[in-house]
């Protein structure tokens, strides 16, 4: 079901430049204009700095009354030139667009290719520079399309199909966390297998040198995105933040497509696992069944006795909901409640919903196009009973009020440490996850005084 | 010459007139660096926009209010819990936001239909909140939707709720300046006059341009009502919507930040005859000259006296332990606003600490003027600066710690120069005469953190010495202290980690006290000593 509201109280998720900016740090020796108003950078730019606790370039065409007014491609050219002179490092500028640029209709497409022809040449002739268009008007989608929408931008520009096939994978993550990119390519390297693993942020777990030389940035580049074209296959884990891209490498070039699972919990990674067996032929090794083993070993200490029917509400990226609340299921518990925070028309055509609601067997509400308020309003007036709330800080003051527990998971998690760290996929995530949930619950045992003394043995 | 060049911004010559450094004898006005102009496109300013002027920074600190953003999901969502203005209302005004959600039929069609079912939807699912404040956006702008006569209409079929509008796009203007303008003329145009409150003290005052960041507002309204002073409204920190309705009540509008709240003040002055008086909270010495102005005002010096007496006495010892670990440490003032000029020589004089660079992102020429004259010779103004600006700054000047925003401070991290938050603070209130310590407090751990030592070794290169278990910030900060300054008792701040509670207690039961005093009689000829209302 969709929310019969409206409008929105307390989102679950920003619009759709967001996404494309936060795609866009993933990539090396890129720095993003968006076009538009200043805050759709600055805001944007604080938010994912509050959720990784670090900095990273994104530029902004300032866009003031007169280009509302009159236009304001003038102002794109202007930053492009800005930009480009003062980083000499800078190859790729996605001008990323929004809801002020789209509604006015300044052509981005085609100051693209007047900067191409005129300034590129007679300026930075020589120089390396992709200028890319993207369009991401805030009235459609949310940051999860955004997401999506720029990830096919970026691969549809530069991929291109060699005679010979690169021996690699295109392994799309999806919006994940520098942990998750971890976590994922710690599997490839078990797994022997040679990936191009889109967009690779892991370097935003980035130190704090006695040399005073680091710097956090992605470290996808242009030649991995211009080989993604050749690839053996692709494997998307998420659907709905790297399927389009992923098809269109399909269609354009017959790389082998296979999107999702996501690799969230023990089902799915097994699953990825034999994916990405199957699409190299490598085997599944010994080390990995015995990582799994202790993963397995963690769970079962939890499962019956601690999880079985408990509760859960799950808030945040569609692909991560869902992977979270298969995951529930198999550690016994019961996903009452998933909320998709946005109006994707696709949603009730997804296979994985359909065998949620096939298959459970208790009453588990889907509310599409949903807001906090709709999680709020069912526990404070209409009785909802939850044991805890999965999702992302923004869910932080309604959970407190509600008075049930919640494990951060998502973006963005800036109300607690370090939470970018920890991977949700592979089994190093599904250890992680039902370790957090189950302090959780035990913290809140304790507050609560609601059979603490279990805890004395276990 | 005055002007200060960038070697990273050589190639976009026009910032060379954004920052000067004050030469020796160099007179103010040949020192002045333009200000609030359009921003270079593409040059990574820190800028926001018109809308988070006016929503995020004036409006949303009202409490009892429904904030309602007219436009897509975006804008309400970003600027939703990212700042640390509480309230005394559960912090109603940090929990919830809303958005109208306009969709791409919308911005085809229109979304007036969508906005009047919004508006009785939130009045719906809060029944107890009868008053909104609707903030156009971008979008919203530019379809040309007309909020004001939604309002109207919502408000002839719901008579018990209140909508103020705020009409103030992002693109309006080169920063969140724009922003703060509009609202406070909006404000002032639409709401201001419209209720009469209740009168409790011969003594009448607005506080405006304070915005209760981590209690701020609390601690200066305490000083207020232990003078015997009627704080009829707070523009806009823990201020609640129909106190301000009353503002023209008020015999006098004590500001803080004139940058974003003059505008009010001025227009109160002009259509009630209301005078301003700019008052400035931080530091012992503002402080006390700015409690002594509005006593003075009023004729009741003796009782700011023995404030400023009673607090001095028991602050100053703490502030003092820290100002003599804190000399000579190098500042880069970098806040947004305000804080530029009222800290620029305080935290000199009063914590010994040297500011080698202030900076503004919004503020205009006047600002800057305030703050140049008040920092010391030889430090770097910078208006509106830029990513790479602020990096070249800090490399040159080398300074011992910044006050900034929080994703600038991360930039600061990487380069070893521990920050404080400017707009949120670490630990405050700031304001006060405890706040001040807490502000000194603060730096000094900043700066004397064992770890931020321990993060300039190279394990590879460096001799790390295998006998040190631990150390403490002190055996950091007082090793190049005097025998006779180490001699001196106390260990800095004493008070507990949140101060505001107690407070926040105090004012609601003073105010609750004078309001039944005045039901019951004529408005109280004598203010209630604190300790009755404690």
């Amino acid at each position: 079901m969709a929310k019969n509201r409206g409008g929105v109280i307390n989102p679950i998720f920003t619009c759709q430049p967001c996404g494309a900016q936060f795609l866009s740090i993933g990539v090396k020796d890129c720095i993003g204009i968006v076009h538009g108003g200043q805050g759709c950078v600055m805001f944007v730019r604080l938010l994912i700095s509050q959720h990784l606790k670090e900095s990273f370039e994104i530029a902004s065409s300032s866009v003031h009354e007169e280009g509302a007014v009159f236009g304001a491609l003038r102002r794109v050219e202007e930053a492009v030139d800005v930009l480009l002179m003062r980083y000499p490092k800078v190859k790729v500028v996605p001008i990323i667009s929004t809801c002020c640029t789209e509604v006015i209709g300044d052509d981005i497409d085609g100051v693209v290719k007047k900067l191409n022809e005129g300034l590129l040449q007679e300026k930075y002739k020589g120089r390396e520079v992709h200028l890319i268009p993207i369009h991401t008007p805030s009235f459609v989608g949310s940051m999860v399309t955004g997401y999506d929408c720029a990830l096919l931008d970026f691969v549809s520009y530069f991929a291109r199909k060699e005679e010979k096939p690169n021996g690699k994978i295109n392994l799309i993550t999806g919006w994940v966390n520098p942990g998750d990119v971890t976590a994922l390519k710690h599997l490839l390297a078990e797994m022997k297998v040679d990936a191009n693993v889109l967009f690779e942020i892991e370097a935003f777990d980035s130190p704090l040198l006695p040399d005073k030389s680091a710097v956090s940035h992605g470290n996808t580049t242009v030649e991995d995105l211009r080989s993604t074209g050749s690839a053996i296959g692709t494997i998307a884990l998420n659907r709905y933040e790297g399927g389009k891209a992923t098809k269109y490498l399909e269609t354009e070039f017959n790389v082998p497509a296979i999107i999702g699972p996501t690799p969230i919990g023990i089902r799915n990674t097994d699953t990825f696992l034999k994916n990405l067996s199957k699409m190299t032929g490598k085997p599944i090794p010994e080390s990995l069944v015995r990582e799994r083993g202790i993963a397995i070993d963690t769970l079962t200490d939890l499962t019956h006795m601690f999880f079985a029917d408990k509760r859960v509400a799950i808030y945040g990226n569609p692909d991560l909901v869902i992977g979270l609340a298969q995951f529930c299921l198999d550690l016994e518990m019961k996903p009452v409640l998933l909320l998709l925070g946005d109006d994707n028309a696709a949603y009730p055509n997804d296979p994985r919903i359909k065998e949620l609601k096939d298959n459970v067997d208790f009453d588990m509400e889907i509310v599409m196009n949903a807001d906090l308020w709709e999680l709020e309003d069912r526990v404070k007036n209409k009785g909802l009973k939850l044991d805890f709330i999965m999702g992302h800080s923004k869910g932080r003051f309604m959970a407190m009020d509600c008075g049930v527990p919640m494990v951060r998971v998502g973006f963005p998690t800036y109300d607690r440490a370090g939470m970018f760290r920890h991977p949700v996929v592979g089994y190093a995530g599904a250890t992680w996850l039902a370790e957090e949930i189950a302090n959780t619950i035990f913290t809140d045992m304790e507050y609560k005084k609601n059979k603490e003394w279990v805890l004395n043995v276990w | 010459m005055p002007y200060h060049e960038f070697e990273c911004s050589k190639c976009i010559p026009e910032r060379k007139l954004h920052a000067v450094v004050k030469g020796p004898g160099e007179d103010l006005t040949s020192a002045l660096p333009l200000g609030y102009l359009n921003t270079i496109p593409g040059s990574i300013s820190e800028r926001g926009c018109a809308y988070c002027g006016a929503k995020h920074v004036i409006g949303t600190p009202m409490k009892d209010v429904i904030h309602m953003s007219h436009g897509p999901v975006g804008c309400t969502y970003d600027t939703w819990q990212t700042k640390r203005y509480i309230s005394d209302n559960d912090n109603f005004q940090l929990k919830y936001t809303y958005a109208t959600d306009m969709k791409e039929k919308h911005v085809v069609f229109g979304a007036e239909k969508l906005l009047k079912q919004n508006i009785i939807e939130a009045f719906k699912a809060f029944p107890k909140i009868k008053r909104m404040t609707i903030y156009q956006t971008c979008a919203s702008a530019l379809i040309g939707d007309d909020i004001n006569a939604i309002a109207e209409e919502v408000m002839e079929e719901m008579p018990e709720v209140d909508i103020f509008v705020c009409n103030s796009p992002g693109f309006g203007g080169p920063s969140q300046s724009g922003g703060h303008h509009k609202i406070n003329i909006a404000w002032i145009d639409q709401k201001v006059g419209k209720v009469e409150p209740k009168i409790t003290s011969k003594y009448v005052i607005n506080y405006v341009g304070e915005y209760n960041i981590q209690g701020d507002e609390e601690v200066m309204l305490d000083y207020f009502n232990r003078m015997g002073i009627q704080v009829l409204s707070s523009f806009t920190g823990n201020g609640s919507y129909d106190d301000l309705r009353g503002m023209h009540r008020a015999h006098l509008n004590v500001l803080e930040c004139a940058r974003s709240a003059e505008y009010i003040c001025n227009e109160l002055r002009k259509r009630y005859g209301i005078p301003r008086l700019d008052i400035d909270g931080f530091g012992f010495g503002p402080l006390s000259a700015s409690l002594r102005k509005v006593a003075m005002f009023f004729g009741i010096e003796d009782r700011a006296n023995a404030i400023i007496e009673e607090e001095i006495k028991r602050w100053k010892p703490e502030l003092d332990w820290y100002k003599e670990r804190l000399k000579g440490k190098k500042v880069c003032l970098w806040p947004g606003g305000s804080k530029l000029w009222h800290w620029a020589h305080v935290i000199h004089d009063e914590m010994g600490v040297d500011v080698v660079s202030v900076y503004t992102k919004f503020g205009h020429q006047g600002d800057m003027e305030k703050g140049i004259a008040r920092c010391e010779e030889g430090a770097l103004a910078i208006d509106d600066p830029n990513e790479l600006e602020g990096l070249e700054a800090m490399e040159n000047l080398k300074p011992d710690i910044i006050f900034t925003g929080k994703r600038p401070g991360e930039v600061a991290k990487k380069i070893r120069v521990p920050y404080l938050n400017a707009h949120a603070y670490h630990n405050g209130p700031w304001k006060g005469f405890e706040g001040w310590v807490r502000f000194a407090r603060d730096i000094y751990n900043a700066i004397n953190s064992p770890i931020y030592q321990l993060s300039g070794l190279d394990i590879s290169k460096d001799e790390i010495p295998t006998d040190v278990g631990f150390k403490t910030r002190r055996m950091i900060s007082d090793v190049n202290l005097s025998e006779e300054a180490r001699k001196v008792p106390g260990c800095g701040y004493t008070g507990p980690y949140d101060i505001v509670p107690e407070i926040q207690k105090r004012n609601k039961a003073y105010r609750e006290q004078q309001l039944k005093l005045a039901g019951e009689s004529t408005p109280a000829e004598t203010p209630v000593p604190a300790e009755a209302a404690a």
